[in-house]
């Protein structure tokens, strides 16, 4: 008897837990294809034969911002989680496994750039880049990105490739291959679950960026939040087009959150334990 | 068979210099880029940013014009009303949003972590509002808060706790807090996952034992879940603080820092001073006790991460 009364209480629990993760989400999606009218009737009109996709055409006229702005994104993320591999990998690598002299300073540093605000960068970032006019250019926001993807990728790695065993790259180096070759050929193809992981993350993070975004790019290189930021200005009252930026420009990481699931949750606890 | 690796082991003795040389190389050569990079982007701007907070710095045609102003600018932060304004928002925010957001993420995660709550589903719920843009998950909050359309005010409305609805952002110090919910919400699955994580490394027979010694379900949690959670719960706290302290894109989108600046946290203002009201000396110096603050969380958080490492020893 006790014991049903706490499984059905368990089950309210979750039922309430489902509905408050994704009730305000949803409640966003639905009202984002009815037209203004609807939204702004009282009581709120949402009668299913008046859904339109009125707004979504509209925020995705090319005058609009928003279609540059997830090609920006899409350009911007996409390079910086590859770049944050490549160099992340070759450096998370070096530090768990070629005893590198002052390893444990260069780590304590990189975990220590998660604990920077980004104004502090952010005003001399912009001045330095006003001088090279690197302002408003996709280089620029790749390099302020890789600032801060950089080090999350290398922890998260450095923890999985500790815990490969030592004895597979001792085996690779009696048969005579070359550390390079170790780490192309045994340890890269072995390590893809977290290579996917920080890679997903990394492209999460930079396509959702908004604080550089607005400080070091003008026109040419708004990027999707900024987009979005604009239909919800603060005198805006178009809610339909302000919503239907907002979904379009989630749906992209929503949809790598949930398809690499596994890889990030494992991630996760693989980062955890390791860390 | 034992011709061979007696070989091999001959070879290895011959080529451990060489190999030991070559493995620093390597590690040189592989660390070097990211070396760079960090180097550029943070350390130089870090530098730079201290010392702009002790220059008057202007845009005048043609360039920035910078003057010596010495502590002149720290000397204002201690005068200035906005500062003391933003400072104490910043530390209620950071002080409430980190409870708020430890507790319910404990919560969840021991909610998870029942045997009823395992289906992966809802660690896959989780990501979704985790992976949302901070800026989309704002406009979600603007929508919902909305003074007049607002489905908040429905609710309100439709229990009968008000007759015409609430204005939510419309006055300082409810806006704040309708701030900090919606960042509650945007912050506990991150946490709900490292604490699901730490609840997994639990030894599983510590529970056993405590079963066989008749300890209750609050007795376990107390004695068993929460001491084998320390470190994790000490890396979310301090986490937590810090990305609290940096808020900045709620903010922007539902109040400007609005009404009457009763919504301005330190990193609002210190972006407000520089990229408005163009005072970038004064905006660095900002920044730099924002960085101070930031920096004894970061010290506290590697502190939490030692005894573990040196167990692990």
């Amino acid at each position: 008897m006790n014991k049903n009364l706490s499984k059905v209480i368990i089950q309210i629990f979750l039922i309430s837990f489902v509905f408050l993760a994704l009730g305000p989400i949803l409640w966003a999606v639905v009202t984002s294809f009815l037209p203004l009218s609807s939204l702004t009737a009282k009581p709120i009109d949402l009668d299913p034969t008046k859904f339109t996709l009125t707004n979504y055409v509209e925020v995705l006229d090319t005058s609009r911002g928003l279609m540059s702005g997830l090609i920006n994104s899409m350009i911007i993320a996409t390079f910086t989680s590859a770049v944050a591999l490549t160099v992340g990998s070759a450096a998370a690598y070096a530090l768990a496994r070629l005893s590198l002299p002052g390893s444990n300073a260069i780590l304590l540093s990189i975990l220590a750039t998660q604990m920077f605000p980004g104004i502090v960068i952010a005003i001399p970032l912009f001045i330095v880049m006003s001088r090279l006019g690197m302002i408003d250019t996709h280089l620029g926001l790749m390099f302020v990105y890789l600032s801060f993807v950089l080090p999350i990728v290398i922890w998260i790695l450095k923890g999985f490739f500790e815990s490969i065993p030592i004895q597979l790259e001792k085996a690779a180096a009696i048969d005579g291959a070359t550390n390079t070759q170790t780490f192309r050929y045994i340890i890269l193809p072995i390590s893809l679950p977290p290579l996917f992981a920080t890679g997903v993350f990394a492209f999460i993070e930079s396509w959702n960026e908004f604080f550089f975004a607005i400080i070091l790019t003008r026109i040419n290189v708004k990027t999707a939040p900024i987009a979005i930021s604009e239909f919800a200005g603060q005198y805006r009252t178009l809610y339909g087009q302000m919503l239907a930026s907002a979904v379009l420009a989630s749906l992209p990481v929503v949809i790598l959150a949930i398809i690499f699931r596994r890889f990030i949750l494992e991630g996760f606890v693989e980062g955890a334990v390791k860390s | 068979m034992s011709r061979t690796s007696f070989f091999s082991s001959i070879n290895e003795i011959r080529n451990a210099g060489q190999y030991q040389r070559s493995r620093l190389k390597m590690g040189i050569l592989f660390t070097l880029p990211a070396v760079i990079i960090l180097l550029a982007v943070l350390a130089y701007p870090i530098i730079s940013s201290f010392i702009l907070s002790f220059q008057d710095v202007r845009l005048a045609a043609g360039g920035i014009v910078t003057e010596f102003v010495g502590l002149d600018n720290y000397m204002r932060i201690f005068q200035d009303a906005a500062f003391r304004n933003a400072f104490n928002n910043s530390i209620y925010f950071t002080f409430v949003e980190v409870i708020a957001v430890t507790i319910l993420s404990l919560g969840l995660a021991l909610l998870l972590n029942h045997p009823i709550g395992r289906p992966a589903i809802y660690r896959v719920i989780l990501l979704i509002p985790w992976a949302l843009a901070p800026v989309a998950n704002a406009v979600l909050w603007k929508w919902i808060y909305n003074a007049n359309y607002g489905v908040l005010n429905a609710i309100v409305v439709g229990l009968g706790l008000s007759e015409t609805g609430v204005v939510w952002l419309g006055s300082p110090f409810l806006a704040l807090n309708m701030i900090l919910i919606a960042d509650v919400w945007k912050a506990i699955p991150f946490i709900t996952l490292l604490l699901l994580a730490g609840l997994q490394n639990i030894p599983r027979h510590l529970y056993k034992a405590a079963l066989m010694d008749g300890a209750t379900t609050w007795q376990q949690f107390v004695h068993v879940t929460l001491p084998g959670l320390r470190t994790t719960l000490i890396i979310s706290i301090v986490l937590q603080s810090i990305w609290a302290l940096k808020v900045f894109d709620l903010v922007f989108v539902l109040t400007k820092g609005g009404p009457a600046d009763g919504t301005v946290l330190l990193n609002f203002l210190s972006w407000r001073v520089t990229f408005n009201y163009l005072n970038i000396g004064y905006g660095a110096a900002i920044a730099d006790v924002l960085f101070v603050l930031m920096l004894l969380l970061a010290l506290a958080y590697i502190r939490a991460l030692r005894p573990r490492t040196s167990a692990r020893k």
